[in-house]
C-alpha cells in the first residue's frame, strides 16, 4: 500500500484538495500503537538492527543500507518484522567463528 | 443494596468524560435507577456546572474522607429526575486529597445506598486517574475519531487491563457520519479495529450538547436529539438491556431541523 509520508499531499491530492485522511490516520494509529504497547524505548530499535547485521554478516553478504527493523500490529499484538536484503555473492568467504562454537 | 461503580475515563481531555458521566447518570435515573455521580477531577470541578447544579453545593468529596461532613451531607439532589444525587470535587484542592483507598472506602459506603455509582475520572494516567480506577466494576473509556485520542484511549486501555479492571469499554464520542462517509474521519470500525475493545455506545456530534451545557441542561433530558437518543441507549445497555450498537445515520436537513431542542 502506498502510504504517505505524514503531512505529504500527493499531487492528485494538491489538485482535487482531497481530505480522505481516514486511511492515512488508520495507518499512523497501527505504527504507533505498535510501539507503544511493546514498550520500545527510542533507538532501541536501531541497536537491534546493528545487532541482526552483525550477527547474520559472518554467515552471509547483508545489503547493509537496505536492512529494515520495524514494529507492527499483527492480531493486535507488537510484531518485530525484519528485513535483511542480500548481497547475491553467496556466503562470507571466509567465515569468521560466531561466539557461540568458539569456545 | 449492592451498586455497581462505573468509572468514566478516557487519557486525553476534552473528549467529553464529563458529559458523558452527566447524561449516563441522567438517563441511568430515568430509567428508575438510584443513581450517584462522583466528581473524580479535585482541583477542577465540572460535572456540578455540567448539570446545573453548581449553586447547590454545601461539602464535597474532600470533606468527607477528611470527616468534616457525613456523606450524605455533601450530597447534592438533582430534582429533575428521580433518583439522582452529584457527589462534588473539592475545587481548592489537588488530586493527592483524596487517595484510592479513601475513593475505595466512600464507594463502597455509596455502593450500599445506590445502584449505580458513576466516577467522572480526571484526564491523565496519574493520581487522580489512579484514584477513580480503584473502585471500578466497570470501566468506559471515551475516545473521538482523532489519533490523539485512540492513542491515549489505547493506552488507558492498557493501564485499566494491567490493573485487572478490564475489559474496558470503548465510548466513541464525536463522531460526524458525512465525514466518516467522505472518509476525513476515521469510523468506529476503524477505531474499534485498532483498539481491539469492544464498543458501548458511538454518541454523533451534536450542537444541543453545546446549548445543554451553556444551560446546565444534560442533553438526555431532551429526548429528540441524536446525542441524548444514544446515551439513554448507553444507559440501557448497561443496564443488560441487547440494544445494538449502530453508528449513527447522517440525518437530511429537515430532521436536522426537528431534532433540535
Amino acid at each position: 500500500m502506498a502510504i504517505l509520508e505524514p503531512g505529504k499531499m500527493s499531487p492528485w491530492e494538491r489538485l482535487f484538495g482531497s481530505r480522505r485522511s481516514a486511511g492515512i490516520a488508520k495507518q499512523r494509529l497501527h505504527d504507533v500503537l505498535a510501539h507503544d504497547r511493546a514498550e520500545i524505548p527510542p533507538g532501541m530499535l536501531a541497536l537491534i538492527k546493528d545487532d541482526i547485521v552483525a550477527v547474520v554478516s559472518q554467515r552471509l553478504n547483508v545489503d547493509r543500507d537496505g536492512v529494515t527493523v520495524n514494529v507492527m500490529l499483527h492480531d493486535s499484538r507488537s510484531q518485530l518484522c525484519v528485513n535483511v536484503p542480500l548481497l547475491n555473492s553467496g556466503p562470507v568467504r571466509s567465515p569468521a567463528t560466531p561466539p557461540s562454537l568458539a569456545a | 443494596m449492592t451498586g455497581m461503580v462505573i468509572t468514566i475515563t478516557s487519557g486525553k481531555g476534552g473528549v467529553g468524560k464529563t458529559t458523558a458521566t452527566a447524561n449516563i447518570g441522567v438517563a441511568l435515573a430515568m430509567l428508575g435507577q438510584k443513581v450517584v455521580v462522583v466528581d473524580g477531577d479535585i482541583g477542577l470541578r465540572n460535572l456540578d456546572i455540567v448539570m446545573g447544579l453548581e449553586n447547590r453545593i454545601v461539602y464535597d468529596i474532600v470533606d468527607v474522607v477528611e470527616d468534616r461532613c457525613r456523606l450524605r451531607q455533601a450530597l447534592v439532589r438533582d430534582k429533575r429526575v428521580g433518583e439522582l444525587y452529584l457527589l462534588p470535587a473539592a475545587q481548592t484542592r489537588d488530586k493527592s486529597a483524596v487517595s484510592p483507598e479513601q475513593m475505595v472506602r466512600v464507594c463502597k459506603e455509596l455502593c450500599e445506598e445506590f445502584d449505580c455509582v458513576l466516577i467522572d475520572s480526571p484526564a491523565g494516567i496519574e493520581h487522580g486517574f489512579q484514584t477513580a480506577l480503584a473502585p471500578a466494576h466497570k470501566v468506559l473509556v471515551v475516545t473521538n475519531p482523532e489519533v490523539s485520542a485512540v492513542r491515549d484511549a489505547d493506552r488507558v486501555i492498557g493501564i485499566i487491563e494491567s490493573q485487572g479492571k478490564g475489559p474496558a469499554q470503548l465510548l466513541v464520542n464525536r463522531i460526524v457520519p458525512a465525514r466518516v462517509r467522505k472518509q476525513e474521519m476515521l469510523s468506529t470500525e476503524d477505531i474499534s479495529e485498532v483498539l481491539s475493545t469492544s464498543i458501548i455506545g458511538i454518541v454523533p456530534e451534536d450542537e444541543a450538547i453545546l446549548t445543554a451545557s451553556n444551560r446546565g441542561l444534560p442533553i438526555v433530558l431532551n429526548g429528540k436529539t441524536p446525542a441524548g437518543q444514544e446515551f439513554m441507549r448507553i444507559a440501557r445497555r448497561l443496564l443488560g438491556e441487547p440494544i445494538p450498537v449502530r453508528p449513527p445515520v447522517e440525518l437530511s436537513w429537515w430532521q436536522r431541523l426537528f431534532a433540535r431542542e
